[in-house]
């Protein structure tokens, strides 16, 4: 089946990786934090370790599949084990998870610029504006996504851990302790929250066909996953050392009220803005990949030769879908108990389990074969 | 063309949207926001008293003229159910948008702390996103409105003093977002600074009629001790370095103690740095707790006429020093322990982190626990420098 690309652009690895953090880490550092620590205290960070092994497991499962057909997205390889009919249907649940999971990373982007910096701004400014932007970046193709990325990514993350550092002089270790506070129970259901985050890099195989070395998927998305976790690690004991595990988990956005406590010499202060800049970056970069996933599965669905005619109507779906949403309070307990079940259970680890129990079964795509 | 057009339009739309006209506010258009002080009115509500700054105050060359010295901050208040609907009705009164981004300190009035607790008043401060997580919270003996209505000759105003004496520890300088983990958990209740306005220093100089008033000053006198989120006493400013010491948060201060001969005469001896450490203990009964104290000082003054500049001597003040560091600490811990019952050195934090399992079932009945408890305290003292004598120079030879 020799069948045009849908998308000519080509990535290379280190670009890969660092598109993957983007697609992970901005709104795990926002709201992760929060509901982790509501259900481990302390020991929090423990789950973010629990979680990384889990989102390397679900990176090993994503890429080893997608190894297993190669030049096959997802959506393709999902119709060449299950059939034409399940295949589609697997697709099309997929297309609603990229849409409704990239509604809700809009609303906390929309809901953490209202009620951080600009509460005056209705939501649906921050839905169009970022979308409008989402859809320019998505439109001019996967290349152009992954360069803004490269470009702004390292800076992203050099700032944020700069301003880490220099919340250093509030810290206090023995916030942490005692350690295994909790019962490994809530360890565990702590990190499950962080685990479908992690478990985004489902993604990645859309991707893994626009790699220049495809072969080395797996390393790519280990090494993302991996720097993902230290990243939310440093992050969470950051908070945790500012504000004891109590205060840490009543707040909505702990790494930013962490970064507003920053104070040196009663001079260096007021850093939130570069919370808020990091935010700006990394949400619009998480939006862009999500966006995209979107438009190119639906376009592999339809069986469409380019992708671009549905930017569009994909972007006005997913401001809508956005715009459902009724308030933060009921974004944010969606996000604590439905979203683990929901994203890590089915999508992130359930589907791609079925397709490689039953591509082993049918013996498809098997590495010998 | 079309395409063009389109372009040029988003691009005017962007520029005029992105531009920073949504939501605009000059500097001169913001009533910026010092201090916060919350009293209980008479007729049990909230008293909301902000200290804002006047800018043009603040402009070189403002204390010229000697007598006509320009207040840096107006002072306004205004009654509501809530802290919200305060500050709505002070926004009837002044003429700018309030902006609370710069407050320093959040002072609570004595009534207030007593007889509703912080937990009326500071959760605006958390909730709302421009007051900061590192506000001061002192508790006023008094009101907190003739706190904040207290004029400070050294800083521009008194809200900048309390600050500064907090940012100096000179009390238990504690920020709200410490406050509010004290307030959650149960190993540790509140204990904030205690302020009070008192008649300080006059300005030097002609009034006409003849010498100047005493000025009313800002300052530190002592901690204000929660049960839970409700004041029920305070400490003197010597009972707090006791607790301070105990607690090992700022070691400071000077200790006083007789000279080893000549009993009368005073020794000063400044405490440099220090560190506490807290041992829990527990046999299944009752906790028991061993406070090491390590403090270094320097001799700053003798009164004496003796010669302590010998390594027998500095032995010798130097257990004069632990003795007295000791007692002070027990005073305190006396006075905490067995007339308030609270347990605000983070005793229960330091057992929590010992005997995790223990205090599963302990943590529900702490402040129970921590009013019998057995503590030990153990002060290591050392003299370390004598300043730039050995001698006592201005004594004849003998």
């Amino acid at each position: 089946m020799v069948k045009a690309m849908l998308e000519q652009g080509k990535i290379d690895s280190k670009q890969a990786i660092l598109l993957l953090i983007s697609l992970v880490l901005p709104t795990a550092i926002l709201t992760a934090p929060a509901i982790t620590v509501k259900q481990a205290a302390q020991d929090a960070w423990l789950s973010i370790i629990v979680a990384t092994m889990i989102g390397l497991l679900i990176a090993g499962l994503v890429t080893g599949l997608s190894l297993f057909f190669p030049g096959k997205t997802l959506l393709e390889y999902a119709e060449e084990i299950l059939g034409r009919l399940p295949g589609k249907m697997v697709g099309l649940l997929y297309i609603w998870w990229f849409l409704h999971g990239n509604a809700l990373i809009l609303d906390e982007y929309a809901s953490f610029l209202c009620s951080a910096l600009m509460p005056d701004t209705p939501v649906i400014v921050f839905f169009v504006f970022v979308t409008v932007v989402a859809a320019l970046a998505v439109h001019s193709g996967l290349e152009v996504l992954s360069r803004f990325n490269q470009l702004f990514l390292p800076l992203v993350l050099g700032l944020l851990l700069v301003v880490f550092l220099l919340a250093a002089k509030d810290m206090e270790a023995t916030r942490l302790l005692p350690v295994f506070d909790k019962d490994a129970a809530a360890i565990l259901k702590g990190a499950v929250i962080p685990a479908s985050w992690f478990g985004e890099i489902v993604i990645f195989a859309l991707l893994i066909p626009f790699l220049d070395r495809a072969e080395e998927a797996p390393r790519v998305a280990v090494t993302a996953i991996l720097i993902c976790g230290l990243y939310l690690l440093i992050c969470i004991l950051v908070v945790i050392m500012i504000f004891g595990p109590h205060v840490s988990a009543r707040w909505i956005f702990p790494t930013f009220n962490a970064i507003r406590v920053v104070s040196i010499a009663n001079f260096l202060e007021r850093l939130e803005s570069i919370a808020i800049a990091v935010w700006m970056f990394g949400g619009f970069a998480k939006i862009g990949i999500f966006y995209y996933a979107a438009v190119l599965s639906s376009a592999q669905w339809l069986g469409l030769k380019d992708y671009r005619p549905l930017v569009a109507p994909v972007g006005v779906v997913l401001v809508a879908l956005a715009a459902l949403c009724r308030n933060i309070v009921e974004l944010l307990n969606f996000l604590a108990t439905a979203w683990p079940p929901y994203a890590l259970g089915l999508f992130e680890a359930g589907i791609p389990l079925l397709l490689l129990v039953v591509a082993r079964a049918r013996g498809r795509g098997g590495r010998g074969a | 063309m079309k395409k063009r057009i389109a372009a040029l339009l988003l691009i005017t739309f962007v520029i005029i949207l992105a531009g920073g006209c949504w939501s605009r506010v000059e500097l001169t258009e913001l009533a910026i926001v010092l201090g916060a002080g919350v009293d209980l009115s008479e007729d049990g509500r909230i008293l909301l008293t902000l200290q804002i700054a006047r800018p043009g105050a603040y402009t070189a060359g403002g204390e010229a003229g000697g007598r006509g010295r320009e207040p840096a901050s107006w002072v306004v208040s205004a009654e509501g159910r809530t802290v919200p609907e305060a500050e709505r009705f002070l926004a009837m009164k002044i003429p700018r948008q309030i902006y609370w981004g710069h407050c320093i300190i959040l002072v609570l009035g004595e009534e207030l702390a007593r007889r509703e607790g912080t937990g009326m008043v500071t959760n605006f401060f958390q909730r709302e996103r421009e007051p900061r997580e590192n506000i001061y919270v002192l508790v006023a003996r008094g009101r907190a409105r003739d706190f904040l209505e207290t004029y400070s000759s050294l800083e521009k105003t008194s809200a900048q003093a309390a600050g500064f004496l907090e940012r100096m520890k000179t009390g238990y300088s504690v920020q709200l977002r410490e406050l509010a983990e004290m307030l959650v958990s149960r190993g540790i209740q509140p204990a904030v600074t205690a302020v009070e306005v008192t008649e300080a220093g006059t300005m030097p100089g002609q009034v006409p009629g003849g010498t100047p008033p005493p000025q009313k000053e800002v300052g530190v006198a002592g901690t204000a001790v929660f049960k839970q989120d409700k004041l029920i006493g305070w400490l003197d400013p010597w009972e707090t370095r006791g607790f301070l010491w105990l607690k090992g948060e700022t070691m400071k201060g000077v200790i006083i103690v007789p000279g080893p001969e000549q009993p009368e005469k005073l020794v000063s001896i400044r405490i440099r740095r220090g560190k506490t450490k807290i041992v829990p203990e527990y046999n299944g009964e009752y906790p028991r707790f061993l406070v090491k104290i390590r403090v270094e000082g320097d001799m700053v003054e003798q009164q004496t006429r003796e010669n302590l500049a010998t390594p027998e001597k500095i032995k010798l003040l130097e257990e004069e020093m632990a003795s007295e560091i000791k007692a002070r600490a027990e005073a305190a811990l006396e006075k905490v322990q067995g007339e308030y019952g609270v347990d605000i050195f983070g005793f229960g934090e330091a057992f929590h982190r010992k005997y995790k399992k223990e205090w599963r079932e302990l943590k529900y009945r702490w402040d129970e626990e921590f009013s019998r408890a057995e503590v030990e305290i153990a002060v290591d003292a050392r003299i370390r420098e004598i300043g730039l004598l050995t001698r006592r120079a201005g004594i004849p030879e003998e």
